[in-house]
């Protein structure tokens, strides 16, 4: 083999790397543009409306298509899921890292990943079967006992089907992803500082509010929009444990009246006219848009926290 | 100085963390675990709280006051904040097991009853929602999971470790960007990426619902994990071993094919299959890509394919008890590959620690 050979060997070798690798990049582009593209006539036809209107009417000529509200409980119900993710998530990182002797951290690492690992069709079956009666009487206790502030408020008779319950859901699918974030930065804290700390005489609550957290803050903030990108996105736990309702609900979140984009799409997606598939295709672009800038921002906190602990 | 003048001061009991623990020292932790756990089951006996209720109510703040106690004892008031951390962790750490241990639980339990030999390998002709779980059962759904996400798998694997490899082998000027594409497609929700498959051959004409559509999305939603986790184990290479490979003569496709791939095996097929468990038991895109049948087909490229998510859905969406048992019973066979899959990645990273 002369060298000539090799180098055009090489050549191809590295060729193919690189296309695969501006392919990947295009990819992104080509999902925005072709999905703009078969959605064009919604925007055009609905206008603004079509993000800040409140109606779903297929039986119209040319109907009227509007997702405010889908929008506003997606958003309601990632960061409901948020609230009962964080500090479950940090807590349990912090614990790996920090408390657990080595042999259980493996083993609670291991319960974390297989948590990551689990279909979201199957936290739905176990959402609606299991979850959601469970939940329904939390619910119910709390809009019994708590109802003089209004966000506890619950004029149905049930519970199930709302935003509550499935922020619970979404909670059980996005504590690994924050978790694991939190706990490879958390690992990454340098050693030398916490020895220092402790011997010093920080208590281990000194040491993690002055050492760990200070340092691991930008990491863990990246993991939770990670976390709030995955739960913006997800669609079938959540059609399963959610009453889908074309109504803004912003504050009732006991009350079984939610909303979600990526479900409204499941659920109109069999039977849909055509203009209506325009629409639930300009829904998705809108969901992709939404999506994509919280998980820009979150690879940017997260590769930059990485590169700092890194250096 | 005389030695009269100096002044002894007694050291402060909280500031000695390593002397002797007073003999106390675990009767008082074992009251004060103890004491919360029997206060709360007679509450909960007599009172008409719910269980998750009076765990939030009763017996959290219960347990925080006693921590509390039982650190002011111990180590005096500075060990206040650290009793009501790791109170709050271990009950954080406890919520999250019990939550998986639910789902685990129910799936078993309920899917094993519907599970039978017959249930793995039949398919679901002549089999409607009301069919008892005698006949029929979801053998069908397997062959086209299996078909779809190793036809995704063909696709997305090649395609990934090209761009890792362009990620860490070449000298690209790219790679910033080209990385943080990569990540952030991980995070395209999967209803998007079957969207995008749909309006891109369904919408246009090009092809029919068929099983390679699947693929295509699961593909799109593999490639990101597939990239990452490849970049990073190839990364871990010594970069010796590439330089004693070029020193020697050996071309750098060769260098990568014969030294580099075989030293990565195990984090390459760890990849590989942390890339599969993500993908097998998406739902939302085979909803848009593929049509459900009760027929067994062994043909992913043309005509309708059954896959077990899409089995699921369909069966709980009808809304009959017997549907409800098989969407179980599928479940419980998704839940069995992805422990497969996850128990063959643990062999292969436990393997390489060693």
């Amino acid at each position: 083999m002369n060298t000539r050979q090799v180098a055009k060997g090489d050549r191809a070798f590295f060729a193919i790397s690189t296309a695969a690798a501006i392919f990947t990049m295009f990819l992104v582009l080509a999902v925005l543009v072709f999905l703009s593209i078969k959605s064009w006539s919604t925007f055009s036809q609905q206008g603004i409306s079509f993000v800040t209107g409140s109606t779903w009417d297929n039986t119209t000529e040319g109907g009227t298509f509007q997702i405010w509200p889908m929008l506003v409980g997606t958003v309601v119900v990632s960061i409901l899921g948020l609230i009962i993710a964080v500090p479950a998530s940090i807590a349990v990182a912090f614990f790996i890292e920090f408390v657990a002797p080595p042999k259980l951290a493996r083993v609670a690492t291991s319960i974390v990943d297989l948590l990551a690992a689990l279909p979201s069709v199957v936290v739905g079956i176990w959402g609606i079967f299991v979850l959601s009666p469970v939940a329904a009487t939390w619910s119910l206790s709390l809009s019994n006992t708590l109802s003089f502030i209004p966000i506890f408020r619950n004029e149905f008779s049930n519970a199930e089907g709302a935003p509550f319950i499935a922020a619970w859901t979404i909670a059980v699918m996005i504590i690994p992803i924050i978790t694991s974030v939190s706990r490879e930065v958390m690992g990454r804290v340098d050693k030398d500082l916490i020895s220092a700390a402790t011997a010093l005489g920080s208590t281990s609550f000194s040491t993690m509010r002055r050492i760990i957290v200070p340092n691991a803050k930008s990491g863990i903030l990246g993991g939770i929009l990670l976390g709030l990108g995955r739960a913006l996105g997800e669609t079938v736990a959540i059609f399963f444990v959610l009453n889908l309702v074309f109504e803004v609900n912003l504050f009732q979140i006991l009350e079984p009246k939610g909303g979600n984009v990526a479900s409204l799409i499941i659920a109109k997606f069999g039977e849909a006219t055509p203009e209506e598939l325009n629409a639930l295709m300009a829904a998705g672009v809108v969901l992709f848009i939404l999506t994509l800038v919280v998980n820009m921002i979150a690879t940017s906190i997260v590769q930059r926290a990485e590169r700092r602990m890194a250096s | 100085m005389s030695e009269s003048q100096l002044q002894f001061l007694d050291r402060p009991t909280d500031a000695t963390p390593w002397s002797k623990r007073s003999s106390n020292f675990s009767l008082i932790i074992g009251l004060a675990s103890i004491f919360p756990i029997l206060l709360f089951l007679v509450v909960l006996n007599i009172s008409e709280l719910s269980g998750a209720g009076a765990v939030l109510t009763v017996f959290l703040p219960l347990q925080l006051l006693a921590a509390a106690i039982a650190a002011i004892v111990t180590r005096g008031r500075r060990g206040v904040a650290d009793s009501q951390l790791s109170v709050f962790v271990y009950f954080a750490v406890f919520f999250v097991i019990s939550m998986l241990g639910s789902i685990l639980f129910s799936i078993v339990s309920w899917g094993l009853k519907a599970v039978s030999p017959h249930f793995i390998y039949q398919n679901n002709v002549y089999v409607t929602p009301t069919t008892s779980l005698d006949y029929g059962g979801a053998g069908h759904a397997l062959v086209g999971s299996l078909l779809v996400v190793g036809l995704a798998t063909l696709i997305a694997v090649p395609l990934g470790l090209a761009v890792a490899v362009y990620l860490t082998e070449t000298r690209g000027r790219l790679k910033g960007p080209v990385r943080f594409l990569a990540q952030s497609m991980s995070g395209l929700p999967s209803i998007v990426a079957g969207l995008f498959v749909y309006a891109l051959f369904i919408a246009t004409g090009t092809a029919n619902l068929s099983g390679w559509l699947g693929s295509f999305a699961l593909a799109l939603l593999m490639l990101p994990t597939v990239v990452r986790m490849s970049e990073e184990v190839l990364k871990l290479v010594p970069g010796d071993l590439r330089s004693a490979a070029l020193a020697l003569g050996a071309p750098q496709r060769r260098t990568f094919f014969q030294v580099i791939m075989p030293t990565a095996k195990a984090g390459l097929i760890t990849a590989v299959l942390l890339g599969v468990a993500r993908i097998v038991g998406e739902t939302a895109p085979l909803i848009l890509t593929t049509r459900l049948m009760s027929e067994t087909s062994f043909n992913p490229f043309s005509g309708d394919l059954a896959t077990l998510p899409t089995f699921i859905f369909a069966n709980l969406t009808a809304g009959f008890d017997t549907g409800r048992s098989r969407a179980w019973g599928a479940a419980f066979l998704l839940l069995a590959v992805v422990g497969l899959i996850f128990g063959a990645t643990r062999a292969l990273t436990s393997k390489k620690v060693k």
